[in-house]
C-alpha cells in the first residue's frame, strides 16, 4: 500500500511498488486524465507534478511517490493558476485533439508556479518535454504567455473565431479516448506480430498458455480488410505468411495479468524467415500477392498537351523520401462488447462507417448488427482511417461473450500502422526564355508496402497534382504504387502530394534561376488563375486564390530576403513554395449527410456523423448548420458520430469535412429552416429565436406537435478520370503559398528555422481560429517531413529514435488567410487539413538551396545529408 | 500480477548484500528512466528491484575542503542543477547532464544511470571523462575506484563485476583558471541522442593552456578519452594551428558507425568541429570571460 497526497487528498494505492505511477493513477485511482503515449519518457503525455515538479508518470515507480504530493490534470483547477491556464488554452485553440493537453497543462503549471510571467524561451524550455502532433505548438506558447482569454468569444456566426465547442473536456481530464472508458471487467487482447519482414510461420498447440490464442481459424467471417471494396488483402490474423514486420499473426485474449505475463518464448510459433522484398520491383521478384504478379498495385497516369512548346531552359532531378509515421500521441485503443447478435465497438477512429463495414464482414454478420461508437480521437492524420484494433476486439468479444479491450504500445503502433509512402521521383521541367513553363514530366514509384491500404488513392492523386497549381501546356505524369515487404503505406495528410510537391517546386527554383527571374515572381507568372483549364481538362471558374496568396507573401519575401545573413558560418536562406489540393475523393462518390431536429419541447439537436479528430469539424459544422438555420450555435445540442445515431458523413480525410459535410450541414440547416418557416407561414427572411424551450418566428411563438427534421446531403460533383487522367477529379481545390526563412550551420549541416509565413486560400474561413490551428499544425508536420522524420522498420520503433518536431523546432508562424469564395462550398468554404502541410517541406528545401546553393535530393534533410549536398554542390 | 521483490535499503552495505544475494536476478533502480522502460518492453524481468534512492551516499552532492566534488550515482540532473556551487565549478559537466532527456526526465535521470546504461552516446560521459572524474564502485569484495573512461567496455557493456554497484563520482579539485564545456550535435532541438558529443576541460594561465582533457562520445563503441587532442592543446594559446591539430586528433580517434543518425564521414568531421567550439567555450570559462 502506497500513500499519496493525490490532488490534495490523502490516498492509499494498492498496487505493487514498481508499478508505473501513470498506470497506478489510471488503473487504480481511475484518473484517466493522465495519458500514456509511449511509456518511455519520450512524449510527456503522462506529465504530472510530483511535489510540484513535472515528471513523466511512466518513469516513476509508485514506491518513489510514497508520502509525496501528486497533482494531475484532474486537480489542476484547484491550483493557483489552473483555471486561468485552462481558459487560456481554450480561447487560444491550444488543445486540438487533446491527448497531449493534460501533459502540456501540467508542465505549464510547474513553470507558472515559479515564473508567473515567463518569456517565450522559458515556455519552450518548460514545455519542451511534451510532444504535440496537432497544434504546431504556437497556440500553446501563446496561451501560456498571455494566460488570459482576452475579449469574450463572439457568438459563433460563420467567420467567428469561437473556441471549440467540444473543448472543455480536453482541459480537465474528463475527455474519454480509446484507452479511457473500457469496462473494468473487460478482457485484454494482445496482438502477436511478426518480428520478421517476411516469414512463413506455423502456430502449434497453445493450450499451455494462460490465455486464449486467437488465430485465423477463429475468424467467423472474412479474414481480410482493406480500404477498397474489391481489395481485402490484409488479414486480421495472417495465414501462414507474414508480409511485414508488425503483421499480426494471432492475439492473446484473457485476464490482463495472464495475457501480459506470456513471454515471447512461450508462444508456440515457429518462424521460417524468407528474404524480404524491400526495393520496389526488383527484377524477377516473387509476387507478394498472387493478384499482382509484378508487385505493381496501381499505376496512375496523366497526359495533357500533344506537343511541348519550344523551351529555352530545362531542369531535371531525382528525389527520394522515406517512410513517415503519423505519430499521433494516442496509440490505437478501443474495446468491443457483444449485445446478443449485435457487436458494439468503441475506440479511436477517423472512419466509423468504414469500420462498421469491415467489422460486419469479419464477423460475417449484417451491417445493422454492428455499431461503431467512436471515442475521442487523439490524433489521426490519416493513420486511423484503416482499421487496427477494431476487427480483433470484435472477434474476441464475439467469441468470448465478454467485453474485450486493446491498447497498442508505442512500439507496436509504430511497427504495425500505416505510413506515408516513400517516393522515388524523377522529374523534368522546361520553360521559355520569359520563364513561362512549357512542359513537365514526372515518374515516381511510391512504396506501398505489404498491403494495398490507400495505395491506389495515392497513385491516383499524385499524377493529377504533381505539376502543382501552374499553367503547364504539356504534362506527362505517372505514379506507381509498388508492393514490398515494408509496412503498409496508407493515408497520411496529403496522399502522396507532399512528396511530389518537393520535386515540382525544386525544379521551379532551378528554372527561375536559369531565366534570371525572382523565385516568387516565377511562381506568380505561372500560377493558375480563375478561368484557366487544368491538366485534367477541368475549367476552373471560381476560387483560385493562388496569385493573391503569393501577393500577400511578397512584402514578407523582400523583408526576409534582405535580412538574411550571407557571410559567415551561419548562412541565411529564404524559400518559397506553392501547392494546390483537390478537396475530397478523386473522381469518386464522396457523400455526406447531416441532420437537424427540433423537438416539440424546443430541443434543437444537430446529428453530426463527421468524426472530429482534433481538427475542429464539430465546431465548424455546427457554425455552418446554425447559420443556415438562423439560430445561434449555442442553441444546438449535439449528437455526435455513432453509427447507430448519426447518418453516414463519410470519413475524416481528404480535407473534406468542412467542404462536403459542411455543405450537407448547410443544407440540413436550410431544410429545417424551411420546415419551420412553412409551419409559421413566414417569409425567407424571418427571424428565429429559441429560448426557454420556445421557438419564435418573428417574435411569434411556434408550437410544435411533432419533431421537425432537416436533413441535408452533399456529394461533390466530379467526373472520373479516364486512362489519360482527363476528367473532373475534384469539385474544388485549396491553394497556398508558404515562405520559410532559416539558417544553415555550414560546418555541421544543422538547420535553424527562423520564420514561416503561410498564405492559404480557404475559400471562406468558417472559424479563423481553427483554420490557423490547422495551418500551424500542418506546418509542424511539414517541418518533420523536411528535416527529421524517417521511419526505419525495427530501428525507429519509439519516439526517441523516430523524431517528431518539439516545441523548439517550430518557429514563429504568420498565417494569412485568403478567401476566394467557392460557390459550391458552405458559405464559400473549402478544406484546409492537408493543404497546410504540402508546401512546407519544399519551402524549407528552397531556403536551404538559397542559403547554400545545394539542392537536397533526399528528405529528411538530416545534417549529414545537408553537408554532403553542400560539399557536392 | 507481480512477484517482484522491491527493496529500498537505507545503506549501501545492505544494498550490496541484497544485490549479491539475488545472484544476478536483481536490478538497481535509481530514477527508473531505463529500468521501467525495459521492464515495460519485456526486455528485463527482474526478480528483485533494489531502489538506491534512500542511500544518502548515493543521493548526495558534497564539496570537500580541497574543492573536489562528490556526486552520488543516483543524484538526478535537476538536483545537481540546483546545487549552488557545482555548476559554477563544472559548467560543462552540468550542461552535459542537463541535456539528458526532457525537464521531466531531468527530475529522474542520474549521471550514474547514464554511465551504467553503457551507451557510447551518453551525454554526461564525455564531459565526465574530460573532467577526469573517478568512480567509486562497491561490491561483495569491498570498494574500488577507477577513472570514468575505463568504465564502459562496449555498447551496453561496463566493467562492473558481478554484484558491483556504481556508488558515485569524484570530480577533482579545480585549479584556478579552469573551465569546461560540452557540445553535442543532434538534428532536433531537444530530447535527442547525440550524433557526436565532445567534452573539453582546460586549465589556463596567462592565455596558455596548462592542462587539458578531451572526451569524445558517439564516435566509437565507447566514449573515448582523446589524449592526443589534449596533448596538442597543452602549451598552446589555442591558436588555429593547435586547434586544428586537436581537431584532427579528435577525428583520428573516431571509429564510428554509419547509422540512421549519421555517417562515418559526417561523425568524423563533426567531432573536429565540436572540439574547436567546445574548446573555445571552455577557454572563455577558464579565463573568466563566460
Amino acid at each position: 500500500m502506497t500513500s499519496l497526497l493525490l490532488n490534495g487528498a490523502a490516498t492509499q494505492v494498492a498496487a505493487a511498488p514498481e508499478t508505473r505511477l501513470s498506470a497506478a493513477l489510471r488503473d487504480e485511482c481511475g484518473l484517466t486524465g493522465t495519458k500514456v503515449g509511449c511509456d518511455a519518457g519520450d512524449c510527456g503525455a503522462c506529465t504530472v507534478l510530483l511535489d510540484g515538479a513535472q515528471v513523466c508518470a511512466c518513469l516513476v515507480p509508485l514506491a518513489q511517490a510514497e508520502g509525496r504530493a501528486v497533482t494531475t490534470v484532474e486537480g489542476l483547477a484547484a491550483t493557483p493558476q489552473g483555471a486561468a491556464l485552462q481558459a487560456a488554452f481554450h480561447s487560444h485553440g491550444a488543445a486540438q485533439c487533446g491527448i497531449c493537453t493534460p501533459g502540456m497543462l501540467m508542465a505549464a503549471t510547474e513553470l507558472l508556479a515559479a515564473t508567473p510571467n515567463p518569456d517565450e524561451a522559458q515556455v519552450q524550455a518548460a514545455l519542451g518535454g511534451v510532444l504535440c502532433r496537432c497544434t504546431g505548438y504556437r497556440a500553446i506558447i501563446k496561451a501560456v504567455l498571455t494566460l488570459s482569454t482576452a475579449a469574450p468569444p463572439p457568438p459563433g456566426a460563420v467567420g467567428d473565431s469561437i473556441p471549440r465547442l467540444d473543448g472543455l473536456p480536453k482541459l480537465d481530464g474528463s475527455e474519454r479516448f480509446g484507452a479511457d472508458d473500457a469496462p473494468a471487467d473487460a478482457l485484454w487482447l494482445r496482438p502477436i506480430r511478426s518480428p520478421h519482414a517476411h516469414a512463413r510461420f506455423s502456430i502449434g498447440d497453445a493450450s499451455h498458455l494462460p490465455a486464449r490464442l486467437l488465430t485465423a481459424a477463429d475468424i467467423p467471417g472474412r479474414n481480410g480488410f482493406g480500404i477498397y471494396p474489391d481489395i481485402k488483402d490484409q488479414a486480421v490474423f495472417a495465414e501462414g505468411l507474414a508480409r511485414y514486420r508488425g503483421d499480426c499473426v494471432a492475439a492473446l485474449v484473457g485476464e490482463r495479468a495472464a495475457v501480459e505475463a506470456v513471454r515471447w518464448e512461450d508462444l508456440p510459433i515457429t518462424w521460417q524467415e524468407l528474404p524480404p522484398l524491400t526495393a520496389a520491383t526488383a527484377p524477377g521478384a516473387a509476387p507478394l500477392h498472387p493478384r499482382w504478379p509484378d508487385n505493381i498495385l496501381t499505376t496512375g497516369r496523366l497526359r495533357s498537351g500533344e506537343t511541348a512548346p519550344p523551351a529555352a531552359h530545362t531542369a531535371q532531378g531525382q528525389w527520394t523520401t522515406g517512410f513517415v509515421e503519423h505519430a499521433y500521441i494516442e496509440p490505437e485503443a478501443g474495446w468491443a462488447e457483444r449485445h446478443g447478435d449485435t457487436i458494439h465497438v468503441h475506440g479511436c477512429t477517423q472512419a466509423p462507417y468504414m469500420d462498421r463495414d469491415e467489422v460486419a464482414a469479419v464477423l460475417g454478420i449484417p451491417l445493422d448488427n454492428v455499431r461503431i461508437i467512436p471515442s475521442a480521437c487523439g490524433g489521426g492524420f490519416g493513420g486511423k482511417l484503416d482499421v487496427s484494433f477494431q476487427p480483433m476486439v470484435a472477434v474476441a468479444a464475439w467469441l468470448t461473450g465478454r467485453p474485450v479491450r486493446a491498447v497498442w504500445s508505442r512500439g507496436e503502433s509504430l511497427a504495425s500502422s500505416t505510413k506515408r509512402h516513400p517516393a522515388s521521383i524523377h522529374a523534368t521541367a522546361a520553360c521559355d526564355a520569359a520563364g513561362r513553363l512549357t512542359s513537365f514530366e514526372f515518374t515516381a514509384d511510391y512504396d506501398t508496402g505489404a498491403y494495398a491500404s490507400w495505395g491506389p488513392t495515392v497513385a491516383g492523386r499524385v499524377p493529377v497534382h504533381c505539376m502543382g497549381p501552374y499553367r503547364v501546356p504539356y504534362v506527362r505524369s505517372q505514379a506507381r504504387a509498388v508492393l514490398t515487404n515494408n509496412p503498409p503505406s496508407g493515408a497520411f495528410r496529403g496522399f502522396g502530394v507532399p512528396q511530389a510537391a518537393i520535386a515540382q517546386e525544386m525544379l521551379w527554383d532551378q528554372l527561375a534561376d536559369a531565366t534570371g527571374l525572382d523565385r516568387l515572381e516565377f511562381r506568380v507568372l505561372n500560377a493558375l488563375r480563375e478561368g484557366d483549364t487544368t491538366n485534367t481538362g477541368q475549367h476552373l471558374r471560381h476560387s483560385v486564390g493562388l496569385v493573391e496568396c503569393l501577393e500577400a507573401l511578397r512584402p514578407h519575401w523582400h523583408t526576409l530576403r534582405a535580412q538574411r545573413r550571407t557571410t559567415g558560418r551561419l548562412r541565411g536562406g529564404v524559400g518559397v513554395a506553392c501547392m494546390w489540393y483537390g478537396i475530397g475523393n478523386t473522381g469518386m462518390p464522396n457523400p455526406s449527410t447531416m441532420r437537424l431536429t427540433l423537438a416539440p419541447d424546443g430541443r434543437l439537436t444537430f446529428h453530426n456523423g463527421a468524426v472530429d479528430i482534433g481538427q475542429g469539424s464539430t465546431t465548424v459544422l455546427a457554425q455552418i448548420a446554425a447559420e443556415a438555420l438562423g439560430l445561434p450555435v449555442s442553441a444546438l445540442h449535439m449528437v455526435l458520430y455513432d453509427t447507430a445515431l448519426t447518418a453516414d458523413a463519410g470519413k475524416t480525410s481528404a480535407s473534406r469535412q468542412t467542404f462536403v459535410s459542411g455543405r450537407a450541414a448547410q443544407a440540413a440547416g436550410a431544410a429545417l429552416r424551411g420546415e419551420i418557416l412553412r409551419r409559421a407561414n413566414a417569409g425567407p427572411d424571418a427571424r428565429l429565436t429559441l429560448s426557454d424551450g420556445t421557438l419564435r418566428v418573428n417574435n411569434e411563438p411556434l408550437r410544435l406537435d411533432t419533431t421537425l427534421e432537416g436533413t441535408g446531403s452533399y456529394d461533390p460533383p466530379t467526373v472520373p478520370l479516364d486512362a489519360d487522367g482527363q476528367g473532373i477529379p475534384y469539385a474544388t481545390y485549396g491553394f497556398a503559398a508558404q515562405l520559410a526563412a532559416l539558417e544553415v550551420d555550414l560546418d555541421l549541416g544543422t538547420i535553424h528555422l527562423q520564420k514561416i509565413v503561410a498564405a492559404h486560400d480557404v475559400g471562406r474561413a468558417i472559424n479563423p481560429l481553427l483554420v490557423r490551428g490547422q495551418v500551424e499544425g500542418g506546418i509542424a508536420q511539414g517541418i518533420g517531413l523536411a528535416l527529421m522524420e524517417e521511419y526505419l522498420p525495427g530501428r525507429t520503433e519509439n519516439l526517441h529514435d523516430y523524431l517528431i518536431p518539439t516545441i523548439g523546432d517550430v518557429p514563429d508562424i504568420e498565417t494569412i488567410l485568403i478567401e476566394a469564395r467557392e460557390p459550391l462550398g458552405p458559405f464559400g468554404a473549402k478544406g484546409i487539413g492537408e493543404p497546410a502541410l504540402v508546401p512546407t517541406a519544399p519551402a524549407i528545401l528552397s531556403a536551404i538551396r538559397d542559403a547554400t546553393g545545394a539542392t537536397l535530393r533526399r528528405v529528411p534533410a538530416l545534417p549529414h545529408r545537408v553537408l554532403e549536398a553542400i560539399r557536392g554542390h | 500480477m507481480t512477484d517482484i521483490r522491491y527493496l529500498a535499503p537505507p545503506t549501501l552495505d545492505e544494498a550490496v548484500r541484497a544485490f549479491a544475494a539475488a545472484q544476478g536476478a536483481a536490478r538497481i533502480l535509481a530514477g527508473g528512466t531505463d529500468l521501467l522502460v525495459q521492464m515495460r518492453n519485456g526486455m528485463v524481468h527482474p526478480g528483485t528491484i533494489i531502489d538506491i534512492k534512500k542511500i544518502p551516499e548515493m543521493t548526495s552532492i558534497t564539496e570537500a575542503a580541497d574543492g573536489s566534488f562528490w556526486v552520488g550515482a543516483a543524484v538526478s540532473g535537476a538536483v545537481l542543477a540546483e546545487h549552488p556551487r557545482f555548476g559554477k565549478v563544472w559548467p560543462g559537466v552540468l550542461e552535459a547532464i542537463n541535456l539528458i532527456g526532457s525537464t521531466q526526465v531531468q527530475g529522474r535521470a542520474s549521471a550514474g544511470g547514464n554511465l551504467c546504461h553503457g551507451s557510447p552516446a551518453a551525454d554526461s560521459v564525455p564531459a565526465m571523462v574530460a573532467a577526469g572524474a573517478v568512480l567509486t564502485i562497491a561490491g561483495p569484495n569491498g570498494r574500488r575506484t577507477m577513472p570514468v573512461e575505463a568504465f564502459p567496455v562496449g555498447p551496453g557493456r561496463t566493467s562492473l563485476a558481478a554484484g558491483e554497484i556504481l556508488v558515485g563520482f569524484t570530480l577533482p579539485a579545480r585549479p584556478a583558471g579552469s573551465g569546461d564545456a560540452y557540445l553535442r550535435m543532434i538534428p532536433r532541438t531537444e530530447m535527442d541522442i547525440a550524433v557526436v558529443g565532445v567534452g573539453v576541460s582546460l586549465t589556463m594561465a596567462g592565455g596558455v593552456v596548462t592542462a587539458a582533457r578531451v572526451g569524445l562520445g558517439a564516435a566509437a563503441p565507447t566514449v573515448l578519452l582523446v589524449a592526443d587532442a589534449a596533448k596538442v592543446l597543452v602549451g598552446s594559446k589555442l591558436d588555429d594551428a593547435a586547434l586544428n591539430a586537436a581537431a584532427a586528433a579528435c577525428s583520428a580517434a573516431c571509429k564510428p558507425i554509419d547509422d540512421k543518425r549519421g555517417t562515418i564521414v559526417y561523425r568524423t568531421k563533426v567531432a573536429a568541429v565540436l572540439l574547436k567550439r567546445a574548446a573555445a567555450i571552455a577557454a572563455d570559462r577558464a579565463q573568466g570571460r563566460a
